[in-house]
């Protein structure tokens, strides 16, 4: 694999400063953070991502460090592990542990052919489906799990963050300046209006023909 | 495909603009001069995102072309010539509308739908042959979307499976598809671009299909049963909602692992804004009309 230019895989340009590199990594690791791609099918490819966008940071950290002589601190990387390790020998751990390795459909496959259905199925089978893209059925599953076992921090968790994503694109697009329906031309008439109502009130007219 | 993806237009730039409206004539343009002027009724908006999407990610130096063309005879427009990306747009263009039309014909018999079919059919033929994978996924997935149909399937996940893999297929273009990582991106981008497209569809026809007594995975899924068609789709619209917006979430985190090398802005507009105003749109969240009652 070819080495990337670091600066541009933390999207600033060449000669930044340290403050602006790591306010760029700390984005960068929000965004592609593995709580923002749990359950879902690029989750490694995110990881990727995650370790290059590492490598870039330590690699203009330690140039940094080099150049300024001094200033230790601030290079230690995110390594966005430490989650979902499970190494029971039960059936449902079993089904777990395929889920995590990507082999949806023998897990899917175990699941459907168990007799019994308690909760931690319901949960599995709402993982599948996120996996696969079925989220109105991943919700009701999870939903069900919970409902079976409302002290389960898993199932919970799992149930909010399918919520949490939800959240999350709107206020993406909020950011970047989506605005809700009301501001359209309806309510600038309603302004003006109501503008005009007010002036007439004052004793002036700010539209003359009404 | 069905012309949802649209941009926000008064968030673009103008240059985004103008390069979004060159890559849409260009794939007019594209079906004009391949397959026949005529057959240009057939474009819509998500051929020209598809186009722009694709174009994004492949190392190609695009020709801008200023020129007159025969639905603007009088005004010239900017358009991307000569790219084999916009030209495999337009081939889907047409590969769609052909089996579009297919479907409408079965469905019920009419004048317009055996004439387009007529007007296609030769080009159809001859891109079944050059696509020939590609087509036969895209029958599978019909075929089965028929077979659900039929049964009255009454999961709106299960309905739009075979729509989501029609576009899953159709958006991994190969040619751009350098690594295995890209192509499961695009696939994943696809696939909930499709299951998007099919909700919306399915949101925006439940009142013609209630009258018509056709199916909807909607209407089977949430038992409607003889009540107001306002107040049913008041009902279940925070349902829908949910899945739709959690579409658009999931194809805006595998467009930010994509390595963009253009059309960054356009891309952006379209998947955090455009789309969502059309969804807003369709489920009537916060329309006019409300606005208005409540002063």
């Amino acid at each position: 694999m070819k080495l990337k230019n670091p600066y541009e895989v933390l999207g600033i340009r060449e000669g930044a400063s340290e403050d602006e590199i790591k306010a760029a990594y700390r984005e960068l690791v929000k965004k592609y953070h593995p709580d923002q791609y749990q359950n879902n099918p690029l989750a490694k490819l995110a990881e990727e991502k995650l370790r290059e966008i590492n490598e870039a940071y330590d690699y203009l950290m330690k140039n940094a460090s080099a150049r300024n002589n001094a200033q230790a601190g601030g290079s230690r990387s995110y390594d966005g592990r430490g989650w979902n390790r499970n190494d029971g020998n039960d059936f449902f751990s079993q089904v777990k542990s395929h889920i995590n390795s990507g082999n949806i459909k023998l897990a899917e496959d175990m699941l459907d052919s168990a007799g019994r259905r308690p909760a931690e199925w319901y949960y599995l089978k709402g993982l599948i489906f996120m996996r696969k893209g079925w989220y109105d059925e991943a919700y009701n599953h999870l939903q069900r799990a919970v409902n079976m076992d409302p002290s389960n921090y898993e199932y919970r968790s799992a149930l909010d963050r399918m919520t949490v994503s939800y959240n999350t694109y709107r206020g993406n697009s909020y950011r970047r300046g989506f605005t809700k329906n009301e501001n359209d031309l309806c309510t600038f008439c309603q302004w003006l209006w109501c503008a005009d109502c007010l002036c007439e009130c004052a004793g002036g007219d700010l539209i003359k023909c009404c | 495909m069905f012309g949802y993806i649209v941009p926000e237009k008064p968030e673009m730039k103008i240059k985004e603009y103008e390069l979004f409206r060159a890559y849409y004539c260009g794939v007019c343009c594209s079906i004009g001069k391949r397959h026949g002027q005529l057959k240009r009724l057939t474009l819509n908006y998500d051929s020209a995102f598809l186009a722009v999407l694709l174009s994004a990610i492949a190392e190609e130096q695009i020709d801008v072309r200023i020129k007159r063309c025969a639905v603007h005879p009088f005004q010239k427009r900017h358009i991307i010539s000569g790219s084999p990306i916009v030209d495999y747009a337009s081939d889907i263009n047409i590969i769609l509308a052909y089996y579009n039309l297919e479907d409408k014909q079965r469905d019920e018999a009419s004048f317009v739908s055996s004439a387009g079919l007529v007007m296609l059919r030769k080009d159809f033929r001859r891109l079944r042959e050059q696509y020939r994978d590609k087509c036969e996924v895209i029958e599978r997935q019909l075929d089965e979307l028929m077979r659900l149909e039929k049964e009255k399937c009454p999961s709106m996940d299960m309905a739009a499976e075979p729509f989501a893999r029609l576009m899953e297929e159709i958006t991994a273009y190969k040619p751009v598809c350098t690594d295995s990582g890209r192509e499961e991106i695009l696939r994943w981008i696809g696939y909930n671009l499709g299951k998007w497209i099919y909700l919306m569809d399915a949101f925006d026809d439940i009142e013609k299909d209630i009258k018509n007594q056709n199916y909807n995975p909607l209407i089977c899924q949430f038992r409607y049963e003889n009540q107001d068609v306002s107040e049913f789709r008041q009902q279940i619209r925070s349902k829908v909602e949910f899945t739709l917006i959690y579409s658009l979430n999931e194809i805006s985190k595998a467009f930010e692992l994509l390595d963009i090398k253009a059309n960054k802005g356009i891309l952006e507009n379209i998947i955090y804004m455009g789309m969502l105003r059309k969804t807003e749109n369709t489920l009537g969240i916060r329309r006019c009309s409300e606005v208005e009652k409540s002063v």
